[in-house]
């Protein structure tokens, strides 16, 4: 605070108008100036109906605005409150026309309404009518229950016909007088239950039938506050965060520590490499494989934190990868050019084994049905195994590269595969069509999204695109920045509405792009060897996983909430570390 | 190291890396066969398969100054001839961004 003699401690000063501001906020109900010094200023005049347009672009009518708060505070149930602003603001809820109109609904006086219906001034024809009937057929309702049959007759037949609109109705009306029974059916069936008022119902959904200048529809200013709420979290650009967390004191805006950007937890069971992890569908579980031939399943805790549950032991190559079941109960890992097995989660048993004579196994998946799985052969074929390791099917053909990857939508529709070095085919199995994704250059890996409709494809370049594959497929978005020269790299989508593109690095960092925008947002360094896959908590926007060649698993978390476990933790030096120093690639 | 990405070549004649024996590149993909590299003769490749570069350094060759990368097999990281990157002398400036590969490194298949 310049300007100030500094003998006198600022702390002290700044406490003490914040009591007098306190003190003074709590008496007044007109705004305080307050000034640059802390010391309240004159007040300044209260407006009331000075200027019709308020908020700092002029867009915003007084009257409206005034309206909008008094509905608003009906409706939470502060009679007296929105009374009294009606009162001061001289701004009334409703026209006076309206308020009659409303007051003669709830009194029943049904020909008043009607006249003060006409003159409310609607500029629709058709409005008016429906207006008009419903308002008559409750007359009519409440005829017939005092038992004014004549009286509800003569309604029906010069107040309601005329109208000339919804015959089949004033058809079920008449079938009342004859038949009282079905009076009742059709009267409460509207209704729901009986307690409710009929007339306030009525008038309910008149205000629904009329213009919104005439009657302020319900719940209108949450309506308008949703509405920013929406657009401030489209626009936020690191938006990592769940709703609750949504506050109407300041815009929203996520900075970047909303994502996981440091190291949580190292996770060192592994004795080599390790090539490949996944989180469960449900997020409870982490699975890893390497390249000393076991697999592990981890478990997440409440806190965020990782613990072994599970060491699978039993293949006698390195593990390439792992497919979780669609209900998360079992497991397939696959040996390099070796066998799948398949494993119970909760006790750690392998439960079958899968192989082809003479060939070997590379890549392993789920059918949506969990009854079956598909495997990739050496041999470029793709076999169809049911859960006891019959043979089902075998597709020859379809692929004509060794490179494993293989996936079937969650609807079991479609199945996608690299099928040549740089096209990934998408077959259609219903309309027996394919559709192709083609690149310019050889794709080492791809990973589907959540809901399907898109395709994240890892080329030889050092690219990653993303492909729409909805109707035909197009490319969205190029993410570079890493670097892959020689291993397969691995990238997947992440965070809140998989808003994020994350992949591993042969410079060992893990790199997280924005998914809209293809901007690098960050490389996290840590690792010491390449990073050769990640995969984000689909149920934790906040927890990132990384595979690496330094034979760890880092997971990553928000910056607070860094849980450092008393492991070892090596200098994260983030410089690449080739066992062969080759040089960079270009 | 991590899990290698390989990719294959279609064939039929297809040269391979000498240690390892993963693919390299196409006999289509020659170019010129009348080069000599550090180890006798060399061909011209177009495109190659499998490879990680060196970094850019200036050599002397028997054709004149340029720039070259050393070129390795990506699995086993044997040398296995260089990249051209920039040439100096109009002439040569054919050569650019093609790549050389000793035939004394390489094995054949297919013939």
């Amino acid at each position: 605070m310049g300007g100030l003699e500094d003998d006198e401690p600022p702390a002290k000063r700044v406490k003490a108008s914040s009591a007098e501001l306190r003190s003074l906020l709590s008496t007044s109900s007109s705004l305080l100036h307050i000034g640059y010094l802390g010391v309240p200023m004159a007040k300044p005049l209260p407006f009331h109906g000075e200027q019709d347009m308020i908020g700092s672009k002029g867009v915003i009518k007084r009257a409206e605005f005034v309206r909008i708060i008094t509905k608003t505070l009906y409706s939470l149930g502060y009679e007296k409150s929105g009374a009294i602003l009606e009162e001061e603001s001289g701004i009334s809820l409703h026209s006076s026309v309206v308020n009659l109109f409303r007051k003669q609904v709830l009194d029943g006086n049904w020909d008043g309404s009607l006249e003060t219906l006409h003159k409310i001034g609607l500029a629709d024809e058709n409005l008016l009518k429906y207006s008009s009937f419903l308002i008559l057929e409750q007359k009519y309702f409440e005829l017939l229950e005092t038992n004014g049959f004549m009286d509800a007759l003569k309604t029906l037949r010069c107040e309601i016909t005329p109208l000339g609109i919804n015959k089949k109705r004033v058809h079920e009306l008449a079938s009342c007088i004859v038949s009282p029974s079905h009076h009742v059916l059709l009267r409460f069936a509207n209704l729901g239950t009986e307690t409710s008022n009929p007339r306030l119902k009525l008038l309910e959904e008149l205000q629904k039938l009329l213009p919104p200048t005439v009657m302020i529809p319900e719940r209108r200013l949450e309506h308008l506050v949703e509405q920013a709420l929406g657009l401030q979290r489209e626009s936020c650009y690191f938006h990592n965060s769940l709703d609750s967390s949504l506050s109407l004191y300041a815009d929203h805006n996520c900075g970047k520590d909303q994502l996981p950007s440091h190291t949580a937890q190292v996770l060192q069971e592994h004795h080599d490499e390790v090539w490949f992890l996944q989180f469960s569908n449900h997020g409870k579980y982490l699975a890893s494989s390497s390249n000393d031939k076991s697999a592990i399943i981890w478990e997440v805790h409440e806190d965020g934190g990782l613990s072994l549950k599970h060491k699978l032991i039993g293949h006698q190559k390195a593990v390439l990868m792992i497919a979780w079941s669609p209900d998360d109960n079992e497991l397939l890992t696959c040996g390099m050019e070796e066998v799948v097995r398949r494993w119970d989660v909760h006790s750690g048993e392998c439960l079958q084994v899968y192989e082809k004579t003479g060939l070997g196994l590379i890549s392993c998946g789920w059918f949506p049905d969990g009854k079956r799985l598909f495997c990739g052969v050496t041999d470029k074929s793709i076999c169809i195994w049911d859960l006891d390791g019959k043979e089902i099917d075998s597709w020859n053909g379809l692929r004509t590269s060794m490179t494993s990857d293989v996936s079937i939508t969650k609807d079991g529709r479609h199945i996608i595969n690299t099928c040549k070095g740089n096209v990934i085919m998408l077959l259609d199995r219903e309309m027996k069509m394919e559709k192709l994704v083609e690149e310019e250059q050889p794709i080492t890996s791809f990973t589907l999204s959540g809901d399907d409709n898109f395709l994240l494809v890892n080329l030889i370049n050092q690219e990653i695109h993303l492909w729409c594959i909805k109707d035909d497929p197009r490319l969205i978005t190029r993410y570079k920045g890493h670097r892959r020269s020689r291993f397969l790299i691995r990238s997947c989508f992440g965070g809140i509405q998989q808003a994020f593109i994350a992949s591993g690095s042969e410079d060992s960092q893990v790199y997280i792009w924005h998914r809209g925008s293809g901007d690098l947002v960050e490389a996290l360094p840590g690792h010491s060897g390449a990073v050769n896959c990640v995969s984000w908590n689909p149920s934790n926007p906040h927890m990132l996983a990384s595979a690496s060649d330094d034979h760890t698993i880092r997971v990553w978390g928000l910056s607070k909430k860094v849980d450092l476990k008393p492991t070892s933790e090596g200098h994260s030096n983030g410089v690449v570390a080739h066992r062969q120093c080759n040089g960079h690639s270009k | 190291m991590g899990l290698l990405f390989v990719e294959s070549l279609p064939g039929p004649k297809v040269f391979k890396c000498g240690r390892c024996k993963v693919d390299s590149a196409s006999h289509d993909a020659i170019i010129s066969k009348d080069f000599h590299g550090r180890y006798g003769r060399a061909y011209l490749f177009k495109s190659v398969v499998n490879i990680t570069l060196g970094p850019d350094e200036d050599r002397h060759l028997i054709t004149g100054l340029h720039t070259v990368n050393d070129i390795y097999c990506s699995c086993c990281q044997q040398i296995l001839g260089w990249r051209y990157e920039k040439a100096y002398e109009e002439s040569q400036k054919y050569k650019e961004g093609k790549y050389i590969l000793e035939k004394a490194r390489m094995s054949k298949e297919g013939w």
